[in-house]
């Protein structure tokens, strides 16, 4: 009895370490973010405008293979496929980005960790952090794009940062364990670009999944995807026009997802702290 | 009184070594795997009060800069405890902590966020610490087009200068050009006496340490072989080392 009591309370502390160590250094994360922003944008001559260009064109490239390649760009719940894969995949790019960037956060700001004492857990967060900046900005251009498209924002639009908020927050969790097990070998992070084209493929960014929802396994398996569950969190938003709430058996796999990635990277965290400037150094 | 600002009890590191870094990733999950240990510090133990000035000897790979990663909170021990007091400005390598592609002077800001110095208390830093390092025009550039010793100058000028309370310093006085060597070691030497700063020193050159530290430690394969006053600790390293060619 007391041996399970001690594991909880050993995890416990490293979840109440986790969140002092943030709450102490606020300033040093949006610091240290908006430095991160900048060192990402100042090195190239169009800067800031990568930041848009970069979506642009990978819209414009989906768009064009599955309208005018496959021929499937009929509309969507109503709406032409263009905006409806457009906002859903703004989540996908920052995802994907959290998947791959996430995993190298640790080794990336290595020198955090092997030349001083900086608090680790809040690595993750100020590298994540940078790119829910631009995620925003690019969030806001989308809802202007389907305001001038003939789709101004409903009710439904205010729902927008509670997927926004369990985006962030899954993804940190996901860096935070993907980042301690990748600093230790960089197999884990091969291991993890080469699943990412999985997911996005397996995920309904690209394509609708009720059009498989006739096969009902295929359908339940796919929707576990916590991938899919934030991209048409979005299209809740700005396309299928239902709340959270209303969909409780979605919100609850992605919460189980999440605790399992929370207990994942306190495990990690217990059991590598002591070992990554070892192995960094 | 006495006021002891680190101390060391028992104190053990050892590294775990595997054979590849495979290995290593499946070491986490699985225990069973097999690796070799390196002990690199070996029981270690002593204390150092407030304003006093060290030198640590010893051959590379005797486990100084591990004790002094462990002091900096950077590396755990395996066994044993370790108490710290006070702010710890390290010196670990010349590049200690810099981002490559920001600017000198943008470093200087993003050091001082990191140890949590808020912006105006920076900005009072920011000219002695420019005019100290010496960089003049180059403080704007990235640091990526810095050679060494500029590095090592603008890393002395931003870790002596924030008000540490702790400072260590490892042979990284050993890149800059006479000149600036010596104005190091004045620094140094007003900084101890001064503000009462706790330095630890890592050095080759035991007449170096000699002229600022009044007691020295000599470490051998890991292990304290000698603590006492910096003379005689300077002559038991030499002494040791002679033996040994």
């Amino acid at each position: 009895m007391n041996k399970i009591k001690d594991f909880f309370m050993s995890y416990i502390n490293i979840l109440i370490l986790d969140i002092k160590e943030h709450l102490e250094n606020v300033p040093q994360i949006f610091k240290l973010s908006i430095a991160d922003l900048k060192k990402t944008y100042t090195g190239a001559a169009l800067g800031w405008a990568w930041a848009v260009i970069k979506p642009v064109v990978t819209i414009f490239v989906y768009w064009f293979a599955i309208a005018i390649g496959l021929r499937q760009g009929g509309d969507i719940e109503g709406v032409p496929y263009i905006l409806w894969l457009i906002c859903g995949i703004i989540s996908w790019f920052y995802m994907g980005d959290s998947i791959t960037g996430g995993t190298d956060c640790i080794r990336r700001y290595s020198y955090l960790i092997t030349k001083m004492k900086y608090p680790v857990t809040t690595i993750p967060t100020h590298n994540n952090l940078s790119r829910f900046f631009v995620h925003i900005i690019i969030t806001v251009i989308v809802v202007l794009i389907f305001w001038i498209g003939g789709y101004p924002p409903t009710i439904y639009l205010l729902q927008l940062p509670v997927y926004m908020i369990l985006m962030f927050l899954f993804f940190n969790a996901w860096s935070l364990f993907a980042g301690l097990v990748s600093a230790m070998s960089k197999d884990f992070s091969n291991l993890v670009k080469s699943f990412n084209v999985s997911v996005f493929w397996l995920s309904g960014v690209l394509w609708n999944i009720e059009n498989v929802k006739d096969n009902e396994i295929v359908y339940s398996i796919l929707m576990l995807n916590p991938v899919t569950f934030i991209c048409y969190g979005y299209r809740n938003c700005f396309v299928n026009h239902v709340w959270f709430f209303e969909q409780p058996k979605r919100l609850l796999y992605f919460l189980g997802w999440y605790a399992l990635l929370v207990f994942l990277s306190l495990w990690a965290y217990k059991k590598l702290r002591k070992e990554i400037p070892d192995v960094l150094a | 009184m006495k006021d002891t600002v680190i101390s060391f009890d028992n104190v053990s590191k050892t590294y775990k070594l595997y054979s590849s870094t495979r290995k290593r990733l499946l070491g986490v999950f699985i225990k069973k795997i097999p690796y070799k240990k390196k002990k690199a510090v070996d029981n270690v133990s002593f204390e150092i009060q407030r304003g006093d000035s060290v030198a640590l000897f010893g051959k590379n790979g005797a486990g100084k800069s591990t004790v002094l990663k462990m002091i900096t909170g950077v590396a755990f021990p395996t066994e044993g405890t370790i108490t710290v007091n006070g702010r710890v400005s390290a010196l670990l390598e010349l590049t200690s902590g810099f981002d490559m592609e920001f600017t000198g002077r943008e470093n200087i800001y993003l050091k001082g966020h990191i140890l949590g110095l808020k912006d105006d208390e920076i900005k009072a830093l920011e000219d002695t610490i420019v005019e100290f390092s010496e960089l003049n025009d180059y403080i704007d550039q990235p640091v990526r087009t810095y050679s060494s010793g500029m590095k090592a100058r603008l890393g002395f000028a931003i870790n002596v200068n924030i008000k540490p309370e702790i400072l260590i310093v490892d042979e990284a006085l050993s890149v800059g050009d006479a000149a600036f060597r010596v104005k190091c070691q004045k620094k140094i030497n007003e900084v101890i006496h001064k503000d009462n700063v706790t330095l630890l020193f890592v050095t080759h050159q035991t007449a170096v340490a000699e002229e600022f530290c009044t007691r020295g430690i000599v470490m051998k394969n890991g292990q304290k072989v000698f603590d006492g006053e910096v003379h005689e600790a300077s002559e038991f390293y030499k002494k040791m080392y002679t033996i040994k060619k």
